[in-house]
C-alpha cells in the first residue's frame, strides 16, 4: 500500500510543467520523452538507479537477490535485455568476470559495448583488500583489483549514487534536476538511518566473528566489527576439515560465537561448526531482494543490521 | 594457396609475433612504449587448456584404446583489433602433437539492428554440441551421431558468419553461414563449391529457474559424386538452477538430432540422436548419463548404439577430474570403455556459455 501510494505521489511530481510543455513540444515517443533503459550487473545498483532515475529510468537487474553474484549464468535472454538498454552500470572489480563479458557480446548493443555507454560503480569507491603482493590462483579466488562486495557499507552507496547521477545526467540532460533530487532524497534518507544503524551496532563494536565466505569485508569495516578466521579454506574453496578444526580450536579459545554467512552460502558447513563450537549462525541478504522485505537499499541495510542485533543479544543472553 | 593453410599461415605468424614479444618486452612496463614499440598493455588475453586422459577399452579401435595420452593441448588468444573488430585465435594440439587452427575469426563489434558478423574459421553453427571445445564436452567424448556425420573435429570451416538477434519479445536468433566446403561430406570433386549452414535457436525463460532452449539446423552443399550433400538437425535444452542454491543443484537435459542426406545415385541417408542429462548435487560433483543412437533413419552398415555414464569432481572452475563408462554396441560388436580424464585450465578467466 506504502509503495503504491509513493509511487503516486511520485509519479504526480513528475508532471511538472516544464515536463508537461517539453512532452508536448516533443510528441510522445520521441527519444526525450522515453525513458532511459538501464541495465545493472546486481540488485544493489539496480536499487540505487531506481531511488536516484524514478521514473524517468527503467531498471533491470541481471543477477537475482538470491543469487551468488560471482556465478550468474550468462543467459541468452538477459542478451536481449540488454541488446536494448541505454546504459550498463555494473559493480567491477572483476565480480562478473565470469559472465559479463559474454553478455555483452552476446547483447550485439554497439551502445553498451563501448565504455561511454558502462558505469563501473568501483570506480567510485576506494577498494579494501587490494592484493600488495603477487596474487595466483592456488591462494583460491582472490580478486587481483580488491574485494568486490562494497555496496554493503552505505556510505559506498552514497558514492555510488554520486557517480550514477552525474552518468545519468550526462544521457538524459533534461531529467538533470529530478535525477540531483532523487540523489539526494536518497542519500539524505541514507545518512539519517546510518546514524541509527551505527547507533544499533554501537554495543557490539570490537567483537570478533567468524565469516564463511570474504562477502563482510565492508560491512564488518563499516561496523567495527573483527573477522579473525573465514570457514572457507580460501576464497571461494569449501573448508577442508582440518581448517573446519582450526575454525572450531579458534572460536572455542577467544569465545567466538557469531558465524556471518549470506543467504547463497551452503548452510551445512557452517550449522557443522556452530554445533561444534557451540556458535550461532547468522544468514545474512548480501544484496537486495536475497530475502522478502529487501526490496530497496535501505531495507537491505535494515535487515542486515536487525539480524546481526539479534544475533548479538542472543548471544550474549540480552533479550 | 587454400583459405586454411593461408589461415594456418598467418595464425603460426601471429603466435610467432606473440612469443617474440612476450620474451623481448620482459619486465619493462607501459613506459617508454613509444621510443620501444613494445608494451603488455595490448598484449592479448591468453588462456590455456590441457586434458590428459587415461583410458581402458575391451577392444581396440581407432576411437577406444588403453592406455595414457594427452588428449588435447589448447591455446587461445583473445583481444580487441581495433574499434571494429575481436579476435580468437585457438591454436590446439590434440594429442599433444602437432598444431592446427582449432577456430581463428574475427567478431564484428558494433553492427546495428542486433546482427553481428564474424569471419575466419569456426565451427558451424549446426546445433549445440558441434559448437564445443573438446575441453567444453559434456562427457570426454562427442556423441556418437556427432562423431559419425561431422568427424571427430567437428564441422569446422573457414567462411563467414552472419548472426541476427531478432526483435521478438523473446530471444530468436538467426544464423546464416557461407563456408568452405573442403571436407569428406561436402567437397565436390573439383574442390571449388561452397557450403551453405543456417540455424535457428529460440529461448525461453520459464520463472527464475528453468529455462528451454530449442533449435533447428541446415547445411548444403555440392559434393564429389556430382550431387548435394545435406544436414539437417534439431537440438532442445533444458536447464534447471535453483537461484539460491545455484552453486550447488543444477540439472540440465539436452537431446540432438541429426541426419544427413546425400542425393547423389547410390547414396543413402543416415542420420541418428543422442539424450543426456546432466545433475549437480553437490559443489563439487557431477553424475551424467547419455544414450546414443545412430541409424534412424537405418544406414545398413552403420547401426550403433552406446550408453555413457559419467562421474565428475569439479574442485574449481579451473580444474576437472572426470570418470566415464561407455558401452558400445556396433554392428553386432560389444565394446566397453573407462576413460579418466583431468581437464585444466590457466590464464585469462573462463566465460562459460550458456
Amino acid at each position: 500500500m506504502t509503495t503504491a501510494m509513493q509511487m503516486n505521489t511520485r509519479m504526480l511530481s513528475r508532471l511538472s510543467i516544464p515536463r508537461v510543455v517539453a512532452v508536448l513540444l516533443l510528441g510522445a515517443g520521441t527519444v526525450a520523452a522515453a525513458p532511459l533503459r538501464v541495465v545493472c550487473s546486481t540488485t544493489d545498483l539496480a536499487a540505487i538507479t531506481r531511488a536516484i532515475g524514478g521514473d524517468a529510468v527503467e531498471v533491470e537487474a541481471i543477477a537475482r537477490g538470491p543469487q551468488d553474484p560471482h556465478y550468474v549464468q550468462a543467459r541468452p535472454s538477459t542478451m536481449r535485455l540488454l541488446n536494448r538498454a541505454d546504459l550498463l552500470i555494473y559493480n567491477g572489480l572483476q565480480l562478473e568476470i565470469g559472465w559479463l563479458p559474454l553478455l555483452i557480446e552476446g547483447a550485439r548493443n554497439p551502445r553498451v559495448a563501448a565504455a561511454t555507454g558502462q558505469i563501473d560503480a568501483a570506480t567510485a569507491i576506494s577498494p579494501l583488500e587490494v592484493p600488495s603482493g603477487a596474487v595466483n590462483r592456488s591462494m583460491g579466488d582472490v580478486h587481483p583489483e580488491g574485494n568486490p562486495h562494497y555496496t554493503l557499507d552505505p556510505r559506498n552507496a552514497a558514492r555510488v549514487a554520486a557517480l550514477i547521477t552525474t552518468r545519468l545526467q550526462e544521457l538524459a540532460p533534461a531529467d538533470a534536476e529530478a535525477f540531483e533530487t532523487g540523489r539526494r532524497t536518497f542519500t539524505d534518507s541514507l545518512e539519517a538511518r546510518r546514524a541509527i544503524w551505527e547507533a544499533r551496532s554501537a554495543e557490539w563494536r570490537g567483537h570478533q566473528v567468524i565469516s564463511y565466505h570474504k562477502q563482510f569485508e565492508y560491512l564488518v569495516n563499516w561496523l567495527g566489527l573483527d573477522v579473525v578466521a573465514y570457514v572457507e579454506d580460501r576464497p571461494g574453496i569449501p573448508p577442508s576439515p582440518r581448517h573446519v578444526s582450526d575454525v572450531v580450536e579458534r572460536m572455542r579459545q577467544d569465545g567466538i560465537r557469531l558465524i556471518l554467512q549470506s543467504t547463497f552460502t551452503d548452510p551445512k558447513p557452517g550449522e557443522r561448526l556452530a554445533e561444534r563450537a557451540g556458535g550461532l549462525v547468522v544468514v545474512l541478504p548480501a544484496a537486495v531482494g536475497a530475502i522478502d522485505g529487501t526490496d530497496d537499499y535501505p531495507q537491505l541495510m535494515d535487515a542486515i543490521v536487525g539480524r546481526l542485533d539479534d544475533a548479538f543479544r542472543e548471544t550474549t543472553g540480552e533479550r | 594457396m587454400s583459405i586454411q593453410s593461408w589461415i594456418a599461415h598467418c595464425m603460426w605468424s601471429i603466435l610467432i609475433t606473440f612469443v617474440t614479444l612476450t620474451l623481448s618486452v620482459g619486465p619493462i612496463r607501459a613506459q617508454g612504449t613509444t621510443a620501444t614499440g613494445v608494451s603488455h598493455v595490448t598484449n592479448p588475453a591468453i588462456s590455456a587448456n590441457a586434458l590428459f586422459m587415461g583410458s581402458y577399452a575391451s577392444e581396440q579401435t581407432a576411437e577406444a584404446a588403453t592406455g595414457m595420452h594427452v588428449q588435447e593441448l589448447e591455446v587461445r588468444f583473445t583481444s580487441f583489433v581495433d574499434p571494429y573488430w575481436k579476435a580468437d585465435f585457438i591454436l590446439a594440439f590434440p594429442g599433444g602433437e602437432g598444431v592446427e587452427v582449432e577456430e581463428g575469426y574475427v567478431t564484428s563489434l558494433g553492427l546495428p539492428y542486433g546482427m553481428r558478423m564474424q569471419a575466419g574459421k569456426f565451427y558451424a553453427a549446426l546445433g549445440r554440441q558441434n559448437l564445443l571445445h573438446t575441453h567444453a564436452f559434456a562427457f570426454l567424448d562427442a556423441p556418437l551421431v556427432n562423431q559419425r556425420l561431422l568427424g571427430d573435429e567437428g564441422l569446422n570451416e573457414a567462411g563467414v558468419s552472419v548472426q541476427w538477434l531478432t526483435p521478438l519479445p523473446w530471444f530468436v536468433e538467426v544464423t546464416g553461414q557461407v563456408l568452405d566446403g573442403a571436407n569428406e561430406r561436402f567437397a565436390s570433386a573439383d574442390g571449388g563449391d561452397l557450403l551453405y549452414a543456417g540455424h535457428l535457436k529460440s529461448f525461453h525463460e520459464l520463472g527464475d529457474a528453468t529455462t528451454v532452449e530449442w533449435g533447428g539446423s541446415a547445411a548444403a552443399g555440392g559434393n564429389a559424386a556430382g550431387g548435394t550433400s545435406s544436414l539437417l538437425g534439431a537440438d532442445l535444452t533444458v536447464k534447471w538452477r535453483p537461484l539460491g542454491a545455484g552453486t550447488r543443484r543444477a540439472f540440465i537435459w539436452q537431446t540432438e538430432y541429426l541426419r544427413a542426406d546425400d542425393d547423389s545415385p547410390g547414396a543413402t541417408a543416415e542420420g541418428g540422436l543422442y539424450t543426456q542429462a546432466q545433475v549437480q548435487f553437490a559443489r563439487r560433483w557431477w553424475a551424467e548419463g547419455r544414450l546414443d543412437w545412430l541409424g534412424l533413419p537405418k544406414a545398413e552398415p552403420r547401426r550403433a548404439w552406446r550408453a555413457s555414464a559419467l562421474l565428475a569432481l569439479v574442485p574449481s572452475e579451473f580444474s576437472a577430474l572426470r570418470l566415464q563408462y561407455s558401452r558400445l554396441h556396433d554392428e553386432g560388436d560389444n565394446a566397453h570403455q573407462v576413460m579418466l580424464q583431468l581437464n585444466v585450465t590457466l590464464g585469462a578467466h573462463p566465460a562459460h556459455n550458456y
